[in-house]
């Protein structure tokens, strides 16, 4: 089976599965589940394949701009669609008891957007295209925009729903233009052909552009410094999509997409460098944060953007270690902090109570939980026997080795010291300690939320234990994947006596230590309101604010109800861009033209016509005005009579002359007294624009005719008309015959002009008259 | 004679654009019939004028001479002139339907869709709203724009 066949299945039975699971309760939850697990084990299957060489599929899309959804399936990418469809399993398995009291439809709609997220998530990883890409990354945006504010009725998911859909969608907009970028400059948008090829791309006067649009976007979807705000409040989400969507899959999309155009993009010198620098300090400010934060799933919303901090950091550290610890960073961290997400989630279902220094005495309770949790957080912590602990390895072994050793280290000692103070809070302040009041808890551990904590821990000790499972099938496949040429992994758990091995003691001896004084230091921290001012999401507000002020005062400044402002904005823009394009074009404002010979009789049409113009403007009574008009509307057809149009002329002495009887017929029912609407000022713009606007017209229509005139058509027309449409007048032939559809148009907006002035004047539509408007006005 | 009809149809134009500058909406339609007229003129001007022979086949002949005038631009002046006035004639229902019922020709004074309110704010935001945009709604109330009532703000301008 291809993998595009598996997707589509994947994606009809995502879309068909949670209908069921509203019908029929058992059956349908088994088919939710059976949908990503069936995934699973076809992306498990592929496994050896992969290892060979990268899985390529190609179906034509869009053809004619390039756009194909071919399938690429390389190491990294099948790292993630295993952590996608096996994770997702668990989820929705787990969602299905978590939302077990909800009603049918509110579980299916969740389970839905979950089934459907997992399939977009799929084909934005296993995507070639670019293009196609961005099409399903923005479809995770706007699904986590639908997960956050799952619980639509609180202000608080809605809120955070909109800033984590515009704060993602946003930089979705720059990675959009940084692809676009790419397309025009190497010509393609296949990822794989950029990897073979990658030459016009570094060297275009442009990459530099790409790299930044590409990592503004990957930095808005993995919660990276200054865009880390959005994730923790992203926690509005159920726990299974937290869990699902901002710790193990979603928010690592824009470490994917930096990890796979590394080998590319690292050809320009300072984006290792940036992203270390980015990646530290995301990691500083998540460890900060998260030491102050209370709520249970905001401490692991923190310790997962440090996380991610982390993975950047790696990506940006240069050597072959770098590659590996990234991969094995990513698969150990989707372990352990899903569980660790599951695991809370059952604790608050279970008590309803969100805050950490709450909770207490659970483990009597719930002892899976407990030991759950107990397993997941030792890999969190790094400690051995648990991948978690080779992963630290190998993050240590890529600062060592890397050029930024001594602050990479640093950062990577201090942040990791509060990764283990997290992990043993989490442990021992909701299950071992006792509570400090009276907790209720509602109920105990239900089976189906415990499968995916308990398997999720058991994995990731069997990973730490054997690590010869994942070292070769997976992990080398993928660090290759992202390094750009093949490389040999060794990824076992014991290293012997190494620096590293020092450095992991000195965390976990200092983690102990903060996370017995974790109170006396949450407390401290959280004090200190400057922290608030500086790191929390005030700046987005800030920009959202702004934006809606703006168009606020727009909106009061233009369409402020006055028809002339309206008017006259659209006039000054048009006249400025038609002036532009004059003074801007090479030629002269007035170029010369030929003059047909000169006839006395129009001389005098011609002034009919103006002065009718200039009467019309100037006047200041109506009745003038409209004579005005109308003495410009028949010179208009005196000068159709006198150059070869009498059809035209018959039509523009009648059009003409009913305009004046109706106009004329309307004023009887107005008051005919002309009042100035318009001040001075007013006036004199007015008059000004209009002049500037008219000598722009009278330039262009002299350049009309300084053009070559290209008679194709008209002699076209004059040939055929007689002999091919059997008509002599050759202006009626063009209207009933060869443009008999333009004509057809003509017909139709009269009839609706008619059909709509019917409607105005009928009689019962203007009854409502305003009561204040009744005593008599009429002039 | 170019710069002739170079002139006529500025003329058209610049009158009517500064006709529907006005507030008054019987001078607003009068501006755009001128800048119909304009608009018309231009695509006849487009096909080359010089011709005084009209586009028809003589009897015995199957083609068009050549010295005949340009059939192109009449055909698309003639389309242009009847949707030009179906826009005008509505343009007139529309603005005696206003006056019946708005009982003002004052474009300022036709704000029924503005007395709905802002989308940006809340219902009871409303006055706020309306004290902040300042100048739309300074001819509210009793300052009509009929044939009579020249008062307040309107008649210091005028």
């Amino acid at each position: 089976m291809s993998v595009t066949l598996a997707l589509a299945l994947g994606l009809i039975g995502s879309i068909l599965a949670p209908f069921a699971a509203a019908r029929w309760k058992t059956i349908g939850n088994a088919l939710v589940v059976a949908v990503p697990a069936l995934l699973f084990i076809f992306f498990f299957l592929q496994l050896g394949a992969v290892g060979e060489a990268p899985i390529v599929e190609e179906n034509p899309w869009v053809p004619s701009l390039g756009i194909a959804l071919t399938i690429r399936l390389d190491g990294f990418s099948l790292l993630f669609a295993l952590l996608i469809s096996g994770i997702g399993t668990l989820v929705a398995l787990y969602a299905a008891s978590y939302m077990d009291e909800k009603t049918p439809f509110y579980r299916a709609q969740f389970l839905f957007y979950i089934l459907l997220f997992m399939s977009a998530m799929l084909a934005t990883v296993t995507a070639d295209n670019l293009m196609a890409l961005f099409v399903f990354w923005e479809m995770t945006s706007l699904l986590s925009f639908l997960l956050v504010g799952f619980d639509s009725t609180k202000l608080a998911a809605r809120k955070a729903a909109l800033q984590s859909m515009l704060v993602t969608v946003g930089g979705g907009l720059s990675l959009l233009a940084g692809i676009i970028l790419i397309g025009v400059t190497a010509g393609t948008f296949s990822i794989g052909a950029l990897m073979e090829n990658p030459a016009p791309l570094v060297e275009s006067p442009l990459f530099t552009a790409i790299i930044i649009l590409m990592m503004a976007g990957a930095f808005t979807k993995s919660a990276q410094v200054p865009f880390h705000f959005w994730l923790p409040n992203a926690m509005a989400a159920p726990t299974p999509a937290s869990a699902y969507l901002h710790s193990a899959t979603m928010v690592k999309l824009g470490v994917f997409l930096l990890a796979t155009m590394a080998p590319i993009f690292s050809q320009a010198a300072w984006f290792g460098p940036t992203l270390v620098a980015f990646g530290g300090a995301t990691m500083l400010i998540a460890a900060l944060q998260a030491l102050r934060s209370t709520a249970f799933k905001a401490v692991l919303a923190f310790s997962t953007v440090a996380s991610l901090g982390t993975i950047t950091m790696l990506i940006g550290l240069d050597g072959e270690v770098a590659a590996v610890a990234t991969v094995g960073f990513i698969l150990a961290h989707a372990l352990y902090k899903a569980a660790l997400f599951f695991c809370a989630g059952i604790v608050i279902h279970a008590t309803g109570e969100p805050r950490l220094n709450r909770l207490g005495g659970l483990a009597s309770v719930m002892p899976i939980t407990a030991g759950a949790t107990v397993l997941a957080a030792f890999s969190a912590a790094g400690l051995p026997p648990f991948v978690g602990f080779i992963s630290k390895e190998y993050l240590f072994e890529a600062q060592i080795e890397s050029t930024f050793t001594a602050i990479a280290v640093l950062i990577g000692v201090l942040v990791n010291t509060v990764m283990v103070a997290i992990a043993v809070v989490v442990v021992m302040r909701p299950f071992f300690r006792p509570a400090r009041r009276e907790l209720h808890v509602h109920h105990g551990e239900a089976t189906g939320m415990t499968v995916g904590p308990v398997a999720l821990g058991l994995i990731g000790l069997l990973f730490g234990l054997a690590p010869g499972l994942v070292a070769t099938s997976l992990i080398q496949p993928a660090a290759s994947a992202i390094y750009g040429e093949p490389l040999d992994v060794s990824f076992y758990l014991w290293h012997g006596f190494t620096p590293m091995l020092a450095l992991s003691i000195l965390v976990v001896a200092l983690g102990l230590l903060v996370a017995k004084y974790w109170d006396p230091i949450h407390v401290a921290l959280r004090r200190r309101r400057i922290f608030d001012r500086l790191l929390d999401d005030r700046g987005y507000y800030w920009v959202l604010d702004n934006t809606l002020a703006l168009a606020r005062w727009s909106t009061l400044r233009l369409q402020n109800g006055d028809l002339r402002i309206y008017t006259a904005v659209i006039a000054t823009v048009v006249t400025f861009f038609m002036v532009y394009a004059l003074l801007a074009g090479d030629g002269p404002v007035f170029p010369s033209v030929n003059h047909p010979e000169f006839n006395l009789y129009m001389v005098g049409v011609v002034g009919l016509i103006i002065v009718g113009c200039f009467v019309a403007a100037l006047t200041t009574s109506l009745v003038t005005a409209i004579i005005g008009v109308g003495l410009a509307g028949y010179g208009l057809a005196l000068v159709f009579l006198l150059n070869g149009g009498p059809d035209l002329a018959l039509t523009q002495f009648s059009v003409e002359t009913l305009f004046v009887v109706i106009v004329t017929a309307v004023l009887l029912r107005l008051p005919l007294m002309f009042t100035k609407t318009r001040t001075p000022g007013e006036r004199r713009y007015d008059a000004s624009l209009a002049a500037v606007f008219a000598l722009t017209i009278f330039s262009a229509v002299l350049w009309v005719e300084a053009v070559p005139f290209n008679p194709v058509i008209p002699e076209y027309f004059a040939q055929v008309s007689y002999t091919e449409a059997f008509g002599r007048n050759v202006v009626n032939v063009v209207l009933v015959d060869f443009r008999a559809l333009d004509t057809f148009g003509e017909i139709a907006v009269v009839a609706f002009a008619a059909l709509g002035a019917w409607a105005l004047l009928r009689r019962n539509n203007v009854a409502k008259k305003k009561p204040a408007a009744t005593p008599a006005k009429e002039g | 004679m170019t710069f002739l009809y170079a002139a006529a149809i500025a003329a058209y134009s610049g009158c009517g654009l500064y006709l529907m500058l006005s507030r008054h909406v019987v001078r607003v339609v009068l501006g755009l019939a001128l800048l119909t007229n304009g608009a018309i003129f231009l695509i006849f001007f487009s096909g080359r004028i010089g011709s005084m022979t009209p586009a028809v086949i003589p009897l015995g002949d199957q083609e068009l001479a050549l010295d005949a005038a340009n059939s192109l631009p009449q055909a698309l002046a003639l389309t242009a002139i009847v949707i030009g006035f179906a826009l005008t004639a509505f343009a007139v229902a529309l603005l005696v339907a206003a006056y019946k019922r708005l009982d003002t020709l004052d474009a300022r004074e036709m704000t029924a869709a503005e007395d709905m309110g802002s989308p940006f704010l809340p219902p009871e935001g409303r006055p706020v709203e309306k004290a902040a945009s300042g100048k739309a709604d300074a001819g509210q109330g009793d300052q009509k724009m009929t044939g009579q009532n020249t008062t307040g703000e309107v008649k210091t301008n005028g």
